[in-house]
């Protein structure tokens, strides 16, 4: 399989190369000039002030999943194990969700501003819905008679939850705990691009309107970078987590 | 009490609770209006917004058309050759997974400001859910029919119309249903980030005025409006489904 792949992204490469070569150099980076920008852009040449910048995406991110995932949980497990409430309040949940989440980014700024707790609340609000459908879905799983066999066998509420439930629902848990983050991810940085004084959005939104291209795409790849590290860092969680059981 | 009900009962308690809110002053009007203020800027804003709804609505239908039909077809090919599908699997999910806001610049820079970004855009949001469903609805069609009609003589295409085509309508009504709203949130986008005329640069221009019952309202017509286009698909698809 790594063959393939490995020969699939050199294509990729090399076509970019060719085709960049032959338009127009402000508009189209070659691979070969983004090199020397992305080198440029970590030795901290292109914008001295890089670490704080992405500092402080970085905050934001961690401030928005943890919300996430308190709230997420607290909202799925309540509406999961109290189904009277689910049926109420989930199908109202599952509407909010036709909406594309983009709609709501204008009123979070005017409630919170151009700094960092827009961005935060958007993250927030893009990752916790994967957490309580995981949990919700990982509820319905969990089954009837291992509950009741384990009340019987004399566990109480908190032992059921520990023993049974958790272990039954860790694997559909897990899932949406990475989607979320992975939305989180996605909603700080969406938030940023469209409107912020700081941070890697800021910069990205920065070199582009001044023309820097090959410093944007340096910026693009650094932040796709990144990304990719964050989601393979909750993958190895995830499994770890799934052997534990 | 029917859960319809009870959901009817919740909004109008919460709606109420925060109409009380507003009216004492323990919220921000400038920032958080009461909903009898965002129902007069309704009524206000309308006349601006639907042109530019049904802008972005237009955009984003040919975004979605495009998607679907992009995102079917090659579906299919991926997902009838397993060894292509499980090469290119991590290219896909990445490409799905990462914010595609940040090449929006690069659009931006080589299409302008109409209404091409917009498309592609939206497209590109479109595509990748609607893709990779179908895929996997390919992959999973069970061999054994694909053997029998074999058996039985029906030549390529009859396999693909008459066993794969039935088989993977719920992948692919299920990449409608996510794609529908994804291609609309790339338009929506798009005309945030570059002034695009059309309901997402009407809703960034009413939060940088601070008109804040405006902007609500505004709001509160696009989400209708896109729950109702999912319902009506979700309607659609009972449909599919009994006819499949």
């Amino acid at each position: 399989m790594l063959a393939p792949r490995a020969a699939i992204g050199l294509g990729v490469v090399l076509a970019w190369e060719v085709a960049a070569r032959a338009g127009d150099p402000l508009l189209y980076v070659p691979p070969s000039r983004v090199l020397p920008a992305l080198a440029r852009l970590l030795a901290l040449r292109s914008f001295p002030s890089l670490p704080e910048h992405l500092g402080l995406t970085l905050r934001e991110i961690l401030v928005a999943y943890v919300l996430a995932v308190g709230v997420g949980l607290a909202v799925g497990f309540v509406l999961g194990l109290w189904p009277e409430l689910g049926r109420i309040y989930a199908p109202l949940l599952g509407a909010l969700y036709a909406v594309p989440s983009v709609v709501w980014y204008p009123s979070l700024m005017l409630l919170f501003g151009l700094d960092a707790a827009s961005k935060i609340a958007f993250g927030f609000l893009l990752g916790v819905y994967p957490i309580v459908v995981a949990v919700l879905a990982g509820v319905r799983q969990v089954s009837r008679e291992l509950v009741t066999m384990a009340r019987a066998f004399g566990a109480g509420r908190a032992r059921v939850f520990t023993k049974v439930v958790l272990p039954s629902m860790l694997a559909t848990l897990t899932g949406g705990l990475r989607a979320g983050l992975a939305l989180t991810v996605v909603g700080v940085i969406v938030g940023e691009v469209l409107g912020s004084k700081a941070g890697l959005g800021y910069l990205i939104n920065y070199a582009y309107g001044l023309l820097r291209t090959a410093d944007y795409v340096a910026l693009v790849l650094l932040t796709l970078g990144i990304v990719l590290a964050i989601d393979g860092a909750a993958v190895l969680a995830e499994r770890r987590a799934r052997r534990w059981t | 009490m029917k859960p319809r009900a009870l959901q009817a009962v919740s909004v109008g308690v919460a709606l109420l609770v925060w109409e009380g809110a507003a009216r004492a002053g323990l919220v921000d009007p400038l920032f958080v209006p009461a909903p009898t203020a965002v129902a007069i800027a309704l009524r206000r804003v309308l006349g601006e917004a639907l042109p530019a709804l049904g802008r972005t609505l237009l955009t984003a239908l040919v975004a979605y058309a495009l998607a679907v039909c992009l995102g079917v077809g090659l579906g299919l090919i991926i997902g009838a050759r397993r060894y292509l599908g499980e090469v290119l699997s991590p290219f896909l999910i990445a490409a799905y997974g990462v914010p595609k806001i940040l090449v929006l610049p690069w659009i931006i820079l080589i299409l302008g400001t109409g209404a091409a970004p917009a498309v592609l855009y939206g497209t590109l949001h479109g595509f990748f859910p609607v893709l990779l469903l179908v895929i996997g609805g390919v992959r999973d069609v069970d061999r054994s029919w694909l053997t029998v009609a074999r058996a039985f003589g029906a030549r390529p295409w009859q396999l693909y119309s008459r066993v794969i085509l039935p088989a993977i309508v719920p992948a692919v009504l299920a990449g409608m249903r996510l794609g529908i709203v994804f291609a609309l949130l790339g338009v929506l986008v798009v005309e945030m980030f570059a002034g695009v005329r059309g309901m997402g640069a009407e809703l960034a221009a009413r939060a940088n005025a601070f008109q804040a019952p405006e902007l609500f309202a505004a709001t509160l017509l696009v989400s209708t409006v896109s729950i109702a286009i999912v319902l009506a698909l979700d309607a659609l698809g009972d449909r599919l489904s009994r006819w499949r």
